[in-house]
């Protein structure tokens, strides 16, 4: 076939998607449809992950922490990491890396007058944990810490009520310190955060470093973990591995955030599942509605086709031009899919989903964390491409059972009919 | 015009639809033989297989028995791809219905066969301009099909099928459609064409029109040749 003829060939295939232009505006219809709906709710679901994951990222030990090895199997007081000063500074240059924090973890019981409730006490460095956290944010009495408090702490809303304690009460801590030691601390709340997680509220506290390293009995260069925020959390895999050969001491281990917070990595993997699984049906149901209208415009052109092969034409150069079609089609449908689906997440950006599903935010929860439900899509422009190049290899798929009809056009029969 | 150069050359041709019992026989015994600028007509009565022959000498149908011997190619040892080259290089067919692409306009119609055959561009462009211009289509170039009379389509279904000096054009029921005025010029026109460039023309029809212009009249009856005679315009 000479370049000549397939331009011919190719600009007959788009005269004739225009010849029924009813058709092809439903079929190109379905494919913005087909395209555009699973654009968008990915925008929406995964800028919902990845908000998700960043936020838990932040107010726990990062999407990187690097912790004891057996810290993770039983997290008690007495597994922790020395020498971070040295891996710390080494860390804060690695250009892929845009802040860690320094956490020492206590588990232990608070009591006051009311009562006594199991909590986890989080040593953190207050200048830090404004600059990475959103915790300090939700503080809705008080004020949050400083690098001055010594003493002070900030609880959840609902352990502050649980414990009956407000803003300048005292509470008692108690827990063992790294050599199993029972030891205790006087605490007074400086400030009370909500973040609408049932778990955090209820159980975090936090207290600056410096005394909860006191508490454990543990020095400067000891931590219990050491959070790592990188500047793009879908890289993060490769960066575990050259940290773990570089940096990594005897007994520490840099693990995953999926590692760390496993409830949250597998709730977001079975609602991507879920999503995906939804739009696989949806895409099957459009591609169904463009294989039958690719299909009549096939058949309604047999006697075409047919005068066509009469007159000397290749059954493969007629193959060539449905298939063209079905390219022109795709061409033209998935990028307007897209532009469809991503526009409309990016009109919906802002939107607070309650709105729509009702309740409460705290109810909103992923894995015991909670969900901002305020839309803010995702736009990955590799993950649309992907999309809408699975659609378009779908709807070239669709073309094969026509392109096989033209090899079973009897050029007779179809003349005689006319 | 015809000399005695052999385009055509049918032998005890058969062909039966179906089989056993329920066999329809098409065509019985045929025997006949196309001359190189040849301007004939097969008449008969509707089912008599005008159509089908003319399918079988245009490469369209396959034979139950005999034989098809077109310009010393045996029909019967080629594959269908094969066929499908005799009649893009050697065959120019004009249909009842025109059967124009829509979407093309009359001269990429009309060009579209000789795209087919590979012609470079400054030729396919020389060739349809004259063709055009000898069967007064000039100035229709950029018409749709649509836009375009019956009459008119029909010519350019025949420039198409002239286009690239075919040895041989089957033409089927071509003035079906058209009125009788317009029958008269298409068919002044295909015998001009078959004088000035000794074209060779089998045309199957019921119109009487189209037999006035025959140079050789073959009568089919039930699927045998009733008659073959001489029209007498010509003798």
């Amino acid at each position: 076939m000479s370049a000549k003829l397939l331009l011919l060939i190719i600009k007959i295939s788009w005269l004739s998607l225009w010849r029924n232009k009813r058709r092809t505006f439903i079929s190109l219809f379905s494919i913005i449809i087909g395209t555009g709906i699973p654009i968008f709710f990915v925008c929406i679901a995964w800028g919902f992950y990845a908000g998700l994951i960043d936020d838990v990222a932040r107010l726990m030990s990062g999407h990187i922490t690097y912790e004891h090895k057996d810290y993770r199997n039983s997290p008690s007081n007495d597994l922790w990491v020395g020498d971070t000063i040295k891996i710390n500074n080494t860390l804060t240059n690695n250009d892929n890396i845009l802040f860690t924090k320094q956490i020492v973890n206590l588990q232990g019981v608070a009591h006051t007058a009311k009562g006594s409730v199991g909590i986890s006490l989080m040593g953190i460095e207050p200048k830090k944990e404004i600059a990475i956290s959103f915790l300090p944010e939700n503080i809705i009495e008080g004020k949050y810490l400083s690098k001055v408090d010594e003493r002070l702490v900030v609880v959840g809303e609902k352990l502050a009520k649980n414990l009956n304690i407000a803003i300048g009460k005292k509470f008692v801590f108690t827990t063992n310190d790294i050599n199993g030691e029972l030891t205790e601390e006087l605490f007074r709340v400086k400030g009370i955060f909500k973040t609408g997680s049932k778990e955090i509220d209820g159980h975090l506290i936090q207290s600056n470093i410096a005394i909860a390293r006191k508490v454990a009995g543990l020095s400067n260069d000891e931590i219990s973990q050491l959070g790592i925020i990188v500047k793009n959390p879908d890289e993060h895999e490769v960066l575990i591995d050259e940290l773990q050969k570089s940096l990594a001491k005897n007994n520490g281990i840099f693990l995953s955030w999926q590692k760390i917070m496993p409830d949250v990595a597998t709730t977001i993997r079975m609602d991507r599942t879920a999503i995906t699984f939804f739009m696989i049906m949806l895409v099957v149901i459009v591609l169904f509605t463009m294989f039958s209208t690719i299909l009549m415009s096939t058949l309604e052109r047999k006697r075409e086709f047919a005068s066509l092969l009469a007159i000397g034409t290749q059954q493969i150069e007629l193959k060539v031009q449905i298939f063209f079609e079905t390219i022109f089609f795709g061409l033209i449908g998935c990028p307007l899919g897209a532009l469809v689906g991503v526009g409309v997440a990016k009109w919906t950006e802002g939107y607070d989903m309650l709105n729509v599903v009702g309740g409460k935010s705290e109810d909103m929860s992923v894995g015991g964390f909670g969900m901002d439900t305020v839309i803010t899509p995702l736009f990955s422009a590799p993950l649309i491409m992907q999309i809408c190049f699975f659609f378009f290899l779908a709807v070239q798929l669709l073309s094969f059972f026509p392109i096989h009809l033209i090899s079973k056009i009897s050029i007779t029969d179809e003349l005689r009919s006319a | 015009m015809n000399s005695n150069q052999e385009i055509v050359s049918l032998k005890n041709v058969v062909k039966n639809y179906g089989s056993g019992q329920v066999a329809i026989k098409a065509l019985q015994d045929i025997d006949l033989k196309i001359y190189k600028g040849d301007f004939s007509v097969m008449m008969g009565p509707s089912g008599c297989g005008k159509s089908t022959l003319l399918n079988i000498i245009g490469g369209l149908d396959r034979v139950t028995s005999g034989s098809v011997i077109f310009n010393g190619k045996d029909f019967n040892l080629l594959t269908n791809k094969e066929l499908s080259l005799i009649r893009r290089n050697e065959i120019g067919f004009v249909f009842q219905n025109y059967n124009l692409l829509p979407v093309l306009t009359a001269y990429e119609n009309a060009e579209y066969v000789l795209m087919l055959q590979n012609i470079p561009i400054s030729q396919r462009k020389e060739k349809v301009m004259n063709l055009f211009k000898e069967m007064d289509l000039e100035g229709l170039e950029n018409r749709l099909p649509r836009e375009l009379s019956g009459g008119q389509q029909q010519r350019v279904a025949i420039a198409r099928a002239v286009v690239s000096n075919p040895l041989l054009v089957l033409a089927d029921e071509i003035t079906a459609n058209v009125d009788s005025k317009t029958a008269q010029s298409l068919l002044t026109l295909m015998e001009k064409l078959n004088k000035t460039n000794n074209t060779t023309f089998l045309f199957s029809t019921h119109d009487p029109i189209v037999k006035n212009f025959a140079r050789k009249v073959i009568l089919l009856k039930d699927g045998l040749i009733d008659k073959e005679e001489q029209a007498s315009k010509n003798i």
